[in-house]
């Protein structure tokens, strides 16, 4: 058994609760990427197709965990990694299904004919915004901190060849220390999406524009707090993961997993708040369809299906919102149309990509 | 301040943030020295253009209830309670109240229920005393 082969456990056994789940923690007036008016919620096409979504997605979550766990010792660690975009691209088909039959009912029955379609804010939101937990980022600058200490202190007593990125390269900074930026970018790419997510718009119903505020205040401060709590986590898995590539410790079996006990944990904590307080806050108390505000009268949200591809990718050219709320699960997603997003995410994707190819100039 | 608009309406996006704010101005939800998001802010939260809430927030400049600067942004300067209107400024209103009681009466809406609705309005927003400079909610007196 290898980390590589149980984080893959993790990861597939993750993504099948999560996919599984999915639907649950979802807005229940977006069933599967659908925009629906409240009282269509509860249709009986939205639950039968929910019950069907949750029985098929945990028949393909257990047949992938039973398959990744056959392979653990036969294969590379890879395999793992095919299993889980196998499983990711069949719960997929599962939503598309699930999806395309909703969306036909509401068409055929014209479910927003005589709605008033609105889009409602509440400026309190901009006029007094909330506080980003800045104090909750302090243990992952902790671990890192401590990754950089005792790197400090192994690194006169490491021997002339190190172990980075599963080979054995000549002993420099940049190999010994190519985990503190692994650490560093992880830790300042997370915190920057949710520097971002404090800027952008709320996900507010119409109906109760000033309870669906609040919520999404509590949502967001959790979700926030269980992002910087899993970024420890993740910092100190591969602090772990640090201590025994400079023979700070050895491990062998079932020892040697556990580097991604931290990480398991994080995702865990963050499925768990996720869970607990539902896509902007809609199972919180107030959240299924309790309107304390105006109600109907107040308008519904506007059916805005046209803007999102497969329920799932927002493109509209006239929204200067750079993030909006997810559709499916628990998140924010990218406005594709607009030009800074695909700056940000050529940042994202830039950045990792840079420092391998540092990595790869000098030797490692 | 809650505010909502119908982007697929019959009625301009900028005209309808317009109103909004005179609505919240006048219900005593965004007194006078009261700020207001910056125009890119309100935009991005309501999914219009920028230089849409830009036109807004000119027209309340122009109308003397919005004072809009670099430092402060947007703030709220004049309400209820911040004395009576320019006479010209009256005397407009009233040229535009009689338009709009004219459509009402055309569309053949008995008086009764016009003063229905006029009351229903006047009952939500806040309007200064005689004889006194603060404002008193006419729905409670």
């Amino acid at each position: 058994m290898t980390t590589g082969s149980l984080s893959g456990e993790v990861i597939v056994s993750f993504f099948a609760a999560t996919m599984c789940l999915a639907p649950a923690i979802t807005r229940p007036t977006v069933p599967f990427g659908v925009r629906v008016p409240p009282e269509r919620a509860n249709a009986i096409v939205i639950r039968d197709e929910r019950r069907a979504y949750y029985g098929r997605t945990a028949v393909i979550g257990a047949c992938c965990i039973i398959l990744v766990v056959l392979l653990r010792d036969h294969g590379s660690w890879w395999l793992s990694r095919i299993v889980l975009l196998l499983e990711l691209a069949a719960d997929f088909g599962c939503y598309l299904i699930a999806r395309n039959r909703i969306a036909a009912v509401k068409q055929a029955e014209r479910w927003y004919a005589g709605h008033r379609q609105v889009v409602a804010t509440d400026t309190s939101w901009r006029t007094d915004p909330p506080r980003f937990p800045v104090r909750w980022l302090i243990p992952a600058l902790a671990v890192i901190a401590v990754t950089v200490l005792i790197g400090a202190l192994r690194y006169p007593d490491l021997p002339a060849r190190v172990t980075a990125g599963g080979h054995l390269v000549p002993k420099s900074v940049i190999s010994v220390f190519a985990i503190v930026a692994a650490q560093l970018y992880v830790t300042a790419m997370w915190t920057g999406i949710m520097l971002i997510v404090y800027r952008s718009r709320p996900d507010i119903e119409a109906a109760d524009a000033a309870g669906s505020t609040r919520r999404y205040r509590r949502f967001l401060a959790a979700c926030t707090r269980a992002v910087l709590t899993l970024l420890a986590l993740v910092d100190l898995t591969l602090l772990l993961a640090a201590l025994r590539t400079w023979q700070v410790y050895r491990s062998s079996g079932i020892g040697s997993a556990l580097p991604v006990l931290p990480f398991a944990v994080g995702l865990l904590v963050l499925a768990a708040v996720s869970f607990r307080v539902g896509q902007g806050g809609s199972r919180l108390p107030g959240g299924h369809g309790g309107h304390g505000g105006d109600g109907p009268a107040a308008g519904t949200d506007r059916d805005d299906d046209r803007f999102w591809k497969a329920g799932l990718i927002y493109v509209n050219r006239d929204d200067p919102a750079l993030l909006v709320g997810s559709r499916f699960g628990v998140g924010w997603t990218f406005n594709l149309a607009n030009p800074t997003a695909w700056l940000v995410i050529a940042a994202i994707v830039a950045v990792p990509a840079g420092l391998i190819a540092i990595s790869a100039a000098v030797g490692l | 301040m809650l505010l909502s608009i119908e982007p697929d309406g019959p009625v301009p996006i900028y005209q309808q943030i317009r109103d909004r704010i005179v609505e919240a101005i006048a219900g005593g939800h965004q007194p006078a020295g009261s700020g207001l998001p910056s125009t890119r802010q309100l935009g991005v939260d309501l999914g219009v253009n920028f230089h849409t809430v830009n036109k807004s927030y000119d027209l309340l400049r122009q109308e003397g209830l919005l004072r809009l600067n670099r430092k402060s942004g947007a703030v709220v300067q004049r309400d209820a309670g911040s004395g009576p209107p320019r006479p010209d400024w009256a005397h407009d209103w009233a040229a535009r109240l009689r338009t709009l009681l004219a459509e009402a009466a055309a569309q053949g809406l008995p008086a009764e229920d016009i003063v229905r609705h006029c009351r229903e309005a006047i009952a939500a927003f806040t309007f200064p005393v005689d004889g006194e400079s603060g404002p008193a909610p006419v729905g409670q007196s």
